[in-house]
Protein backbone atom coordinates (compact mmCIF):
# COMPACT_ATOMS: atom_id res chain seq x y z
CA UNK A 1 0.00 0.00 0.00
CA UNK A 2 3.06 2.21 -0.07
CA UNK A 3 2.13 3.51 -3.49
CA UNK A 4 -0.86 5.23 -1.94
CA UNK A 5 1.50 7.57 -0.11
CA UNK A 6 3.57 8.49 -3.16
CA UNK A 7 3.16 12.04 -4.37
CA UNK A 8 2.18 10.84 -7.85
CA UNK A 9 -0.84 9.04 -6.55
CA UNK A 10 -1.82 12.05 -4.50
CA UNK A 11 -1.54 14.32 -7.55
CA UNK A 12 -3.55 11.91 -9.69
CA UNK A 13 -6.21 11.63 -7.02
CA UNK A 14 -6.25 15.40 -6.76
CA UNK A 15 -6.75 15.70 -10.51
CA UNK A 16 -9.67 13.29 -10.36
CA UNK A 17 -11.23 15.25 -7.53
CA UNK A 18 -10.80 18.51 -9.48
CA UNK A 19 -12.51 17.03 -12.54
CA UNK A 20 -15.38 15.71 -10.41
CA UNK A 21 -15.73 19.08 -8.71
CA UNK A 22 -15.73 20.89 -12.05
CA UNK A 23 -18.42 18.59 -13.47
CA UNK A 24 -20.62 19.04 -10.42
CA UNK A 25 -20.11 22.80 -10.39
CA UNK A 26 -20.84 22.99 -14.12
CA UNK A 27 -23.99 20.94 -13.77
CA UNK A 28 -25.24 23.10 -10.92
CA UNK A 29 -24.41 26.55 -12.23
CA UNK A 30 -24.64 25.93 -16.00
CA UNK A 31 -28.39 26.18 -16.57
CA UNK A 32 -28.71 29.25 -14.37
CA UNK A 33 -25.86 30.95 -16.21
CA UNK A 34 -27.38 30.14 -19.60
CA UNK A 35 -30.74 31.46 -18.39
CA UNK A 36 -29.23 34.72 -17.16
CA UNK A 37 -27.25 35.25 -20.37
CA UNK A 38 -30.36 34.47 -22.45
CA UNK A 39 -32.38 37.07 -20.59
CA UNK A 40 -29.65 39.68 -20.98
CA UNK A 41 -29.27 38.84 -24.66
CA UNK A 42 -33.01 39.21 -25.21
CA UNK A 43 -32.95 42.67 -23.65
CA UNK A 44 -29.95 43.76 -25.62
CA UNK A 45 -31.36 42.44 -28.91
CA UNK A 46 -34.58 44.36 -28.34
CA UNK A 47 -32.55 47.51 -27.65
CA UNK A 48 -30.79 47.40 -31.02
CA UNK A 49 -34.00 46.55 -32.83
CA UNK A 50 -33.16 43.01 -33.92
CA UNK A 51 -36.42 41.57 -32.61
CA UNK A 52 -36.77 38.27 -34.52
CA UNK A 53 -33.24 37.19 -33.52
CA UNK A 54 -33.04 34.64 -30.72
CA UNK A 55 -29.81 33.87 -28.87
CA UNK A 56 -29.64 30.27 -27.72
CA UNK A 57 -26.96 29.66 -25.11
CA UNK A 58 -26.46 25.96 -25.70
CA UNK A 59 -23.92 23.85 -27.52
CA UNK A 60 -24.74 21.59 -30.42
CA UNK A 61 -25.54 18.79 -28.01
CA UNK A 62 -27.88 20.95 -25.96
CA UNK A 63 -25.63 21.46 -22.92
CA UNK A 64 -25.56 25.00 -21.48
CA UNK A 65 -22.83 27.10 -23.00
CA UNK A 66 -21.63 30.69 -22.92
CA UNK A 67 -21.34 30.73 -26.72
CA UNK A 68 -24.70 31.74 -28.21
CA UNK A 69 -26.19 30.55 -31.46
CA UNK A 70 -28.10 33.43 -33.09
CA UNK A 71 -31.02 32.50 -35.30
CA UNK A 72 -33.98 34.27 -36.81
CA UNK A 73 -31.99 36.98 -38.53
CA UNK A 74 -32.82 35.94 -42.09
CA UNK A 75 -35.06 38.91 -42.75
CA UNK A 76 -32.76 41.54 -41.29
CA UNK A 77 -30.24 43.66 -43.13
CA UNK A 78 -26.51 43.19 -42.73
CA UNK A 79 -26.17 46.35 -40.65
CA UNK A 80 -28.77 45.25 -38.11
CA UNK A 81 -27.28 41.79 -37.95
CA UNK A 82 -23.85 43.26 -37.27
CA UNK A 83 -25.32 45.45 -34.50
CA UNK A 84 -27.06 42.48 -32.92
CA UNK A 85 -23.89 40.39 -33.04
CA UNK A 86 -21.81 43.18 -31.49
CA UNK A 87 -24.38 43.89 -28.79
CA UNK A 88 -24.71 40.25 -27.75
CA UNK A 89 -20.92 39.80 -27.78
CA UNK A 90 -20.55 42.82 -25.51
CA UNK A 91 -22.52 41.18 -22.68
CA UNK A 92 -20.00 40.27 -19.97
CA UNK A 93 -19.48 36.53 -19.88
CA UNK A 94 -20.56 35.80 -23.45
CA UNK A 95 -18.08 33.94 -25.61
CA UNK A 96 -18.14 33.45 -29.39
CA UNK A 97 -21.15 34.43 -31.50
CA UNK A 98 -22.34 32.03 -34.17
CA UNK A 99 -25.16 32.63 -36.64
CA UNK A 100 -27.43 29.72 -37.50
CA UNK A 101 -27.48 30.87 -41.13
CA UNK A 102 -23.93 32.13 -41.09
CA UNK A 103 -21.04 31.17 -43.32
CA UNK A 104 -18.62 30.10 -40.62
CA UNK A 105 -20.23 27.45 -38.48
CA UNK A 106 -17.31 25.48 -37.12
CA UNK A 107 -19.21 22.73 -35.41
CA UNK A 108 -22.44 22.28 -37.32
CA UNK A 109 -23.33 20.28 -40.40
CA UNK A 110 -23.08 23.42 -42.50
CA UNK A 111 -23.61 22.73 -46.19
CA UNK A 112 -20.29 22.26 -48.00
CA UNK A 113 -19.48 24.81 -50.68
CA UNK A 114 -20.41 23.76 -54.19
CA UNK A 115 -19.52 26.71 -56.38
CA UNK A 116 -20.78 25.11 -59.58
CA UNK A 117 -24.00 24.28 -57.84
CA UNK A 118 -24.34 27.98 -57.06
CA UNK A 119 -23.82 28.84 -60.67
CA UNK A 120 -26.48 26.34 -61.71
CA UNK A 121 -28.92 27.82 -59.23
CA UNK A 122 -28.32 31.35 -60.44
CA UNK A 123 -28.60 30.25 -64.06
CA UNK A 124 -31.85 28.50 -63.26
CA UNK A 125 -33.17 31.71 -61.70
CA UNK A 126 -32.14 33.78 -64.67
CA UNK A 127 -33.37 31.28 -67.23
CA UNK A 128 -36.97 32.16 -66.54
CA UNK A 129 -36.55 35.82 -65.64
CA UNK A 130 -34.11 38.56 -66.50
CA UNK A 131 -32.78 41.42 -64.44
CA UNK A 132 -34.40 44.35 -66.17
CA UNK A 133 -33.00 47.83 -66.42
CA UNK A 134 -34.64 51.10 -67.21
CA UNK A 135 -34.55 52.11 -70.86
CA UNK A 136 -30.94 52.78 -71.99
CA UNK A 137 -29.79 53.18 -68.41
CA UNK A 138 -27.90 51.20 -65.82
CA UNK A 139 -30.56 51.56 -63.14
CA UNK A 140 -32.08 48.26 -62.14
CA UNK A 141 -35.81 48.24 -62.69
CA UNK A 142 -37.79 48.23 -59.45
CA UNK A 143 -39.60 45.10 -60.56
CA UNK A 144 -36.29 43.20 -60.63
CA UNK A 145 -35.28 43.83 -57.02
CA UNK A 146 -36.94 40.60 -55.92
CA UNK A 147 -34.94 38.69 -58.52
CA UNK A 148 -31.73 40.37 -57.36
CA UNK A 149 -32.56 39.30 -53.78
CA UNK A 150 -32.97 35.74 -54.95
CA UNK A 151 -29.70 35.86 -56.89
CA UNK A 152 -27.94 37.18 -53.78
CA UNK A 153 -29.34 34.30 -51.72
CA UNK A 154 -28.30 31.80 -54.38
CA UNK A 155 -24.77 33.24 -54.44
CA UNK A 156 -24.37 33.36 -50.69
CA UNK A 157 -23.21 29.71 -50.32
CA UNK A 158 -20.43 30.56 -52.79
CA UNK A 159 -18.82 33.16 -50.57
CA UNK A 160 -15.13 32.65 -50.99
CA UNK A 161 -15.38 32.06 -54.72
CA UNK A 162 -14.80 34.74 -57.30
CA UNK A 163 -17.98 35.52 -59.19
CA UNK A 164 -17.88 37.20 -62.58
CA UNK A 165 -20.79 39.43 -63.57
CA UNK A 166 -20.95 39.96 -67.30
CA UNK A 167 -23.24 42.46 -68.95
CA UNK A 168 -24.49 41.78 -72.47
CA UNK A 169 -26.53 43.86 -74.88
CA UNK A 170 -28.16 43.17 -78.20
CA UNK A 171 -26.48 44.45 -81.33
CA UNK A 172 -28.78 47.39 -82.02
CA UNK A 173 -27.06 50.71 -81.64
CA UNK A 174 -23.36 51.68 -81.77
CA UNK A 175 -20.97 49.15 -80.28
CA UNK A 176 -18.97 51.55 -78.03
CA UNK A 177 -22.26 52.60 -76.45
CA UNK A 178 -23.23 48.97 -75.98
CA UNK A 179 -19.90 48.18 -74.36
CA UNK A 180 -20.22 51.08 -71.96
CA UNK A 181 -23.84 50.31 -71.13
CA UNK A 182 -23.25 46.61 -70.56
CA UNK A 183 -20.34 47.46 -68.25
CA UNK A 184 -22.42 49.96 -66.30
CA UNK A 185 -25.28 47.50 -65.94
CA UNK A 186 -22.95 44.78 -64.67
CA UNK A 187 -21.58 47.32 -62.20
CA UNK A 188 -25.09 48.19 -61.07
CA UNK A 189 -25.83 44.54 -60.42
CA UNK A 190 -22.55 44.25 -58.52
CA UNK A 191 -23.51 47.21 -56.31
CA UNK A 192 -26.91 45.70 -55.70
CA UNK A 193 -25.33 42.42 -54.62
CA UNK A 194 -22.87 44.22 -52.32
CA UNK A 195 -25.84 45.96 -50.70
CA UNK A 196 -27.28 42.52 -50.06
CA UNK A 197 -24.20 41.31 -48.28
CA UNK A 198 -22.09 39.63 -50.94
CA UNK A 199 -18.49 40.76 -50.25
CA UNK A 200 -17.19 43.07 -52.95
CA UNK A 201 -13.78 41.45 -53.28
CA UNK A 202 -15.36 38.35 -54.75
CA UNK A 203 -17.27 40.13 -57.50
CA UNK A 204 -15.71 41.04 -60.83
CA UNK A 205 -17.59 42.91 -63.53
CA UNK A 206 -17.14 43.19 -67.23
CA UNK A 207 -19.24 44.44 -70.10
CA UNK A 208 -18.96 42.78 -73.49
CA UNK A 209 -21.56 44.76 -75.39
CA UNK A 210 -23.02 42.57 -78.10
CA UNK A 211 -19.84 40.52 -78.66
CA UNK A 212 -21.23 37.38 -77.08
CA UNK A 213 -24.80 36.84 -78.17
CA UNK A 214 -26.72 33.87 -76.86
CA UNK A 215 -25.72 30.81 -78.88
CA UNK A 216 -28.21 30.11 -81.64
CA UNK A 217 -30.02 33.43 -81.36
CA UNK A 218 -30.13 36.40 -83.67
CA UNK A 219 -27.66 39.00 -82.32
CA UNK A 220 -30.29 41.70 -82.60
CA UNK A 221 -32.75 39.71 -80.51
CA UNK A 222 -33.80 41.32 -77.21
CA UNK A 223 -32.97 38.11 -75.34
CA UNK A 224 -29.32 39.10 -75.71
CA UNK A 225 -29.85 41.94 -73.26
CA UNK A 226 -28.87 40.00 -70.16
CA UNK A 227 -26.60 39.67 -67.16
CA UNK A 228 -24.64 36.47 -66.76
CA UNK A 229 -22.99 35.13 -63.65
CA UNK A 230 -20.15 32.65 -63.57
CA UNK A 231 -18.02 31.28 -60.77
CA UNK A 232 -14.35 31.63 -61.66
CA UNK A 233 -12.35 30.38 -58.73
CA UNK A 234 -12.72 29.02 -55.29
CA UNK A 235 -10.88 30.57 -52.41
CA UNK A 236 -10.87 29.06 -48.97
CA UNK A 237 -13.30 30.72 -46.60
CA UNK A 238 -11.84 32.74 -43.78
CA UNK A 239 -14.30 32.33 -40.93
CA UNK A 240 -15.51 35.30 -38.95
CA UNK A 241 -13.06 35.56 -36.07
CA UNK A 242 -14.70 34.86 -32.76
CA UNK A 243 -13.61 38.13 -31.24
CA UNK A 244 -14.95 40.39 -33.97
CA UNK A 245 -18.65 39.49 -34.11
CA UNK A 246 -20.13 40.21 -37.49
CA UNK A 247 -23.34 39.84 -39.41
CA UNK A 248 -22.48 36.30 -40.49
CA UNK B 1 -18.13 24.28 -26.06
CA UNK B 2 -20.42 23.49 -23.18
CA UNK B 3 -19.63 25.30 -19.96
CA UNK B 4 -18.91 21.99 -18.17
CA UNK B 5 -16.02 21.23 -20.52
CA UNK B 6 -14.65 24.72 -20.14
CA UNK B 7 -14.83 24.48 -16.35
CA UNK B 8 -13.07 21.10 -16.34
CA UNK B 9 -10.25 22.42 -18.51
CA UNK B 10 -9.91 25.63 -16.52
CA UNK B 11 -9.85 23.90 -13.16
CA UNK B 12 -7.41 21.23 -14.35
CA UNK B 13 -5.07 23.92 -15.60
CA UNK B 14 -5.33 25.79 -12.29
CA UNK B 15 -4.69 22.53 -10.44
CA UNK B 16 -1.66 21.76 -12.58
CA UNK B 17 -0.25 25.22 -11.92
CA UNK B 18 -0.86 24.76 -8.20
CA UNK B 19 0.84 21.36 -8.19
CA UNK B 20 3.80 22.75 -10.10
CA UNK B 21 4.21 25.64 -7.66
CA UNK B 22 3.77 23.35 -4.68
CA UNK B 23 6.29 20.91 -6.08
CA UNK B 24 8.78 23.68 -6.76
CA UNK B 25 8.44 25.11 -3.26
CA UNK B 26 8.11 22.00 -1.11
CA UNK B 27 8.76 18.96 -3.26
CA UNK B 28 12.51 19.16 -3.70
CA UNK B 29 14.78 16.60 -2.12
CA UNK B 30 16.82 19.10 -0.12
CA UNK B 31 13.65 20.67 1.32
CA UNK B 32 12.17 17.31 2.27
CA UNK B 33 15.51 16.31 3.80
CA UNK B 34 15.20 18.95 6.55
Amino acid sequence: MAFLRTPYFAVALGALLVVALAIVAGRITGPAMAQRLSAQAEEVIAEVGGEPVVARFASGSGLPSRHPLLSGGEGLGEGTRAKVAKAVAAIPGVGGIRWADGTALAESAAAPIHPLHCQNEVEALLRARTIRFEESSARIDAASTELVNEVASALRPCLGSIIAITGHTDSSGPEPGNLALSGERAEAVRQALIERGIPDDGLRVRGVGSQEPVAGLDPTGPANRRIEFSVIATEPIKPTPVDTPGPR
Amino acid sequence: MPIVFELVVLMLVAYAIGVAIGWALWGRDDVRGE
